[in-house]
This record gives structure tokens, sequence and C-alpha cells, in this order.
């Protein structure tokens, strides 16, 4: 397989020998992370302050299923490993790169819609509890932070279904090779803000 | 023999690496619930819990995310919000949760 031929657009830090580069687009998208950093920081830390300030909800909070949240918390970090594994054989440049990135990009497209799936059953669970989310404070924030949630593992799986539909053509191999990095980086992402709600929706 | 020093010398990279931090992760998340089921204080399982949540998000961070090996704007990037959320919850506590 021949390398990638290298045409992103840098961003140049520094001047004399202590000059760095960094890719554009990776620059970009550490920047859009900052603001959804902002996004979700802002919602969990009013959840928490609310929490606080109502006694902590403890009546409303034992009705959530934290064995179905730890299930999907698992699928949810199994799938960073396949993302991992896919970035990592993307950087290969030998036989069979292709073949690989695209069985590790169809797991964790796979275990995207497992989670999606898992999430749909709990929340049928509890609106049939009548737990909606006009129950309470408490249910509208969870419905809020994991339904936010829920629709950036959507865009995340929309994204690597895109990349593995491309990986099947040889040609766009080399492309895909590159923008796997990124959609990597949303991914994990992802992981984390799950790795801090379901402790703070779940576990408290 | 100086092959098989120069083998257990070498750090491990790629899928081993990979698949190194995820049972971390794995681990992490197991030791959190251990600890959510056992009756111990509540104050003290809520900063075990979030503890190893911190430690999660920073294995995924460094590693899956490769900001370890990142210029330092990257930090200064990921980090300046993290700090402003942390501000602005600290500066509301007093207002907010122990309100009279």
């Amino acid at each position: 397989m021949e390398a990638a031929p290298n045409i992103e657009a840098v961003v140049q830090f520094g001047d004399g020998d202590s000059i760095r580069e960094i890719p554009a687009a990776r620059l970009a998208i550490w920047l859009f992370l900052a603001s959804e950093i902002m996004v979700f920081g802002g919602l969990m830390s009013c959840f928490m302050l609310l929490r606080i300030a109502h006694g902590g909800w403890d009546a409303e909070a034992a009705h959530v299923h934290w064995r179905i949240g730890a299930f999907n918390t698992l699928v949810l970090l199994t799938s960073s490993l396949t993302m991992a594994l896919a970035c990592t054989s993307a950087k290969e440049r030998k036989r069979g790169t292709a073949r690989r990135l695209r069985t590790y990009l169809g797991f964790t497209i796979v275990l995207g819609l497992t989670f999606l799936g898992v999430k749909a059953c709990e929340y049928s669970l509890e609106f049939a509890k009548g737990f909606t989310p006009g129950a309470g404070l408490f249910w509208a924030f969870y419905y809020t932070l994991t339904g936010l949630h829920s629709l950036h593992v959507l865009a995340g799986i929309i994204l690597n279904t895109t990349l593995w539909i491309a990986a099947a053509r040889a040609d766009l191999v080399p492309v895909v090779q590159r923008r796997i990095e990124y959609a990597g980086l949303y991914w994990h992402f992802v992981d984390v803000v799950w790795i801090f709600l379901f402790p703070l929706v779940y576990l408290t | 023999m100086a092959n098989s020093m120069q083998e257990k010398s070498t750090p491990i990279a790629g899928a081993a690496l990979d698949l190194r931090i995820w049972e971390w992760l794995v681990g992490l998340l197991f030791i959190g619930l251990l600890v959510f089921v056992t009756p111990i204080p509540k104050v003290a399982a809520i900063g075990l819990v979030f503890a190893a949540a911190v430690v999660k998000a920073v294995l995924v961070v460094r590693k899956y995310m490769h900001l370890a090996a990142e210029h330092w704007l990257l930090y200064v990037l990921a980090l300046t919000p993290v700090v402003l959320i942390a501000g602005m919850a600290i500066a509301l506590l007093p207002d907010i949760a122990f309100r009279p």
C-alpha cells in the first residue's frame, strides 16, 4: 500500500529552532471538543449544585437502573478500544490495513448501536414506571444529560459509518487513514463524558 | 540473553498498549462498582467512585486521544474549559447549594 500523501494544512507555533507544527484539522477538533466540554461541564455542574441544594435526590436516584448503566459503560469502554485499534491500524502501512480498519470501525459502530439500543430499553422501563422528563427536576436533568450524550453517540456512529463506507473504496483509504484520527478523538471524548455521567447520575 | 533483556525493557505500544489501557479502564469500572455496593460512608464512596472516574478519563485522554504526545497548546485548550467550569461551580456553590 502506498503511503498517504501529506496534504494537511498545519499551524506553526514558536520561532527559530523551537518551531512546532500542529495540523490545522487537529487544532480545530480540539477547539470543538473544548466547546463541548463547556456544554457538558455546565450541565453537569448545574446538576451537582442543584442536587446538593435539594438534599441529594436520593429517593429519585434510587429508581435509575445502575446495572444497565454499568453494562453500557462497559460497552462504551470497549468501543473506545476498537476505535483506538482502528486508529492504530490506520497508521500501519502494510497489507490488510484497510480490512482491519473496516473490521475495527465496524465493531465500534455495532457497539455504539448497542449502547443506544440499551439506552432506549432503559428509557422505556423508566417511562413505564411514570418517570418521564416532567416527573421532577431530577428526571428532567437525567433525560437532558443522557439524551444529549446519546445524540453525540448517534453523531459518532454516523461519522464512523461514513468512514467505514469510504474505507471500502481503495482510492479513499488514504483519506480515511487521515480522517479516522479526528473521528477517534470525537469518539473518545464521548466516552470520557460518559465516564463522568455514569457515576454522577447512577452511582451517587 | 541480550535480546530478551531488550524485549523486557521495550515499552509496549500500538495495539498491545490499547488493550492494556482497556484492561485498566474495565478494572477501574469494577472497582467503582465494588465501592458502590460496599456498605461504606456515602461521602467516602462518592469520593472513591469519582477518583476512579478521573483516573479513567486521564487514561483515555492521554493514551487513546494521544494528548500525552501533543503540543502544550492542546493541553491549554483542553484544560481551559475545565478550569472555567470548576471555577463557576465553586463560585455558585455558596449561593445555590448552601442557601438557607
